[in-house]
């Protein structure tokens, strides 16, 4: 986890006198699954674009494997597999003739490799039909067959399970674990899918109004986050109200039969003990951990495009 | 295999497994059957020329021609030019040479005008298409130059042109073999030139009239790719060529008088004009003039191609 397979330093990009890209720095390493989240319009896809070439940068730099992608375009791109937006394919080809069109285009893909990575994706059925006959999902997957093809060593897929079933999200969601554990690659995931997002990745970076306003480790979160959601069903409701915030300092949301209140799970036993101590009733306590959705609303506010 | 030429390959498979592409071609061929089967039943075959008494029946064909002629005014001077044409034949003692394949592959030079068409249409979809599309992502994320894409694209249209003209030459030859017979290896005919009557021999000029009308095509199969490249739509691209095409003569003709009509693209893409004994559509006109011209705006057009291709983002649709 030393050597960044991919780093961006400080990535500007403007359209007129807009700044829609306001600096990103910050690198994904071998063998990480990054995720990439932000409400629509933050600049997921254009920083997406810029990544792999198709949009050029007005200012900063992107280093694949050391190569950058302004002087040194083909090496860097060599190392990069993406599905950019929807896995669009030639609609009159099949999946194979497509697959083999790309596989021109880059040396040392033989036709092991194609059958391995149709294998990969399940597609052997229907590899000989018309791209225009597949599903949603079926795209997906040859999309993904695409992006594989020349062992890239960084993975950029945009929404991959966009399309695709409960089954295939998880088939997909395995795979993608599969690569960056057993084959090293980076793979770096946009979506505003935010539980697939959790489940997936190792890491999380926000994007809001083309600023990166948060990086963090999702098995970090899990654990270190001390402030849980507590809801307590008490009554009377207005004296326990008073009694949390003459004790403990803490505001409180009182809901249709309790309050809701935001605090460290260790004091819940001495919460409870002073309702019990003072007369309330409680019917109930229940803990709800802070969910990737929670922070990112907290994170990014209402989702305004601004 | 070279990297360009797997490239080239991967845009002629574009093209040729389109069952589009396919409808092109059967509707040349049937174009070209469709006109041997009308040349069979209505048109001048020569047969009545290809016995011994070959000689009379010309005197016989002027007598009733010139007859025909003193009674109406129209029709003789119409009749004048075939009694003309055959009092050549009688005066050169030359036979005149049946009708075949290699006069019917000099008629079928027409149909350039409809593979110009066709290649038009592929050269305003090459670029334009994978836009719409939405694969010229998938296309430009490879380790590839954009100029190289954009080269074998170019390349493979300038290919299709070059195919589907062998194919009406081709064609044209074995369909007009079936029907007519071929008329020998080194025919010659008599045509009205520019000097009058004279003999010529047919294949040259088959070759060099079919040569000639090469230089249009590939400026307007040119133009059409520019507009696909810089405006990313087929549509725009197919009507603009088009219309240029079939307008061309006119718009030269209707700034003829001004001092820049010269310079207009279309007023230079004909070089048979300055072809022995025939006079430059415009005063002052040169060969030289003519191909500096074209030079230029084919290098005008590939030059805005190219910038537009390789500057452009490629954003959302």
């Amino acid at each position: 986890m030393t050597l960044a397979a991919m780093e961006l330093i400080d990535v500007k990009r403007s359209i007129g006198n807009k700044e829609i890209i306001k600096g990103l720095s910050f690198s994904i390493y071998k063998g990480e699954v990054f995720g990439f989240i932000g409400p629509n319009g933050a600049g997921k896809t254009t920083t997406i674009r810029m990544m792999v070439g198709l949009m050029k940068l007005t200012d900063g730099d992107i280093h694949i494997l050391g190569n950058s992608i302004k002087t040194n375009y083909k090496k860097a791109v060599r190392e990069v597999g993406a599905i950019v937006e929807n896995p669009e394919m030639y609609p009159f080809m099949s999946g194979w003739q497509n697959l083999m069109h790309y596989a021109r285009m880059i040396p040392g893909v033989t036709k092991d490799r194609i059958n391995e990575v149709i294998n990969l994706v399940g597609l052997e059925k229907p590899i000989h039909d018309k791209v225009g006959k597949y599903s949603l999902g079926m795209r997906q997957r040859l999309g993904i067959a695409q992006a594989l093809l020349h062992k890239p060593s960084v993975l950029i897929l945009d929404e991959p399970t966009n399309g695709l079933d409960p089954a295939g999200i998880r088939e997909i969601r395995q795979y993608i674990r599969k690569l960056a554990k057993e084959e090293d690659v980076a793979i770096i995931i946009s979506s505003h899918l935010l539980s697939e997002i959790e489940q997936m990745c190792d890491r999380i970076g926000v994007i809001k109004n083309g600023e990166l306003i948060s990086i963090q480790d999702v098995g970090e979160q899990a654990s270190v986050d001390n402030l849980t959601k507590i809801q307590v069903e008490v009554t009377p409701l207005e004296k326990a109200k008073n009694l949390l915030k003459e004790h403990y300092d803490i505001e409180t949301i009182v809901m249709d039969n309790g309050l809701s209140f935001q605090g460290e799970k260790e004091k819940i036993p001495a919460i409870i003990k002073t309702f019990v101590e003072n007369d309330c009733s409680i019917y109930q306590v229940s803990v709800t951990k802070g969910t990737l959705e929670d922070q990112f609303f907290e994170l990014i506010g209402e989702n305004t495009i601004e | 295999m070279s990297r360009m030429l797997k490239l080239i390959y991967n845009e002629q498979l574009k093209i040729y497994i389109r069952k589009s592409t396919w409808a092109m071609y059967i509707i040349l061929g049937v174009i070209i059957i469709g006109l041997a089967v009308m040349t069979n039943s209505f048109g001048e075959l020569g047969e009545q020329y290809q016995g011994d008494d070959w000689q009379e029946v010309l005197q016989q064909e002027n007598k009733e021609l010139q007859k025909e002629g003193e009674e109406d005014e129209f029709v003789g001077s119409l009749n004048a030019s075939i009694i003309e044409e055959n009092n050549y034949y009688l005066d050169n003692n030359i036979q005149p040479t049946p009708y075949g394949a290699w006069q019917f592959l000099r008629e079928n030079m027409l149909l350039l005008s409809v593979v110009s068409l066709l290649t038009i249409i592929i050269a305003a979809g090459i670029v334009a298409n994978e836009f719409r599309w939405g694969t010229i992502k998938l296309l430009l994320i490879r380790p590839i130059s954009r100029s190289g894409i954009l080269l074998s694209k170019y390349i493979s249209v300038l290919l299709f042109a070059l195919f589907t003209s062998i194919f009406v030459f081709l064609f044209s030859f074995i369909i007009g073999a079936v029907f007519f017979g071929v008329e020998g290896m080194n025919p010659s005919i008599v045509s009205n030139e520019a000097s009058g009557y004279t003999t010529i021999s047919l294949i040259p000029t088959i070759f060099s009239e079919y040569g000639y009308s090469m230089v249009n095509l590939v400026m307007m199969t040119t133009f059409a790719f520019m507009i696909s490249t810089v405006f990313r739509n087929s549509a725009l691209a197919i009507g603009t060529a088009i219309f240029l095409m079939m307008a061309g003569n006119s718009i030269v003709g209707f700034f003829q008088d001004k001092e820049w009509a010269k310079y207009i693209l279309f007023a230079n893409t004909d070089l048979s004009q300055y072809a022995d004994g025939r006079t430059p559509w415009i005063e002052g006109m040169t060969l030289g003039f003519s191909i500096t011209m074209l030079i230029i705006y084919y290098v005008v057009f590939i030059l805005l191609s190219w910038l537009f291709f390789t500057k452009r983002d490629v954003a959302g649709q």
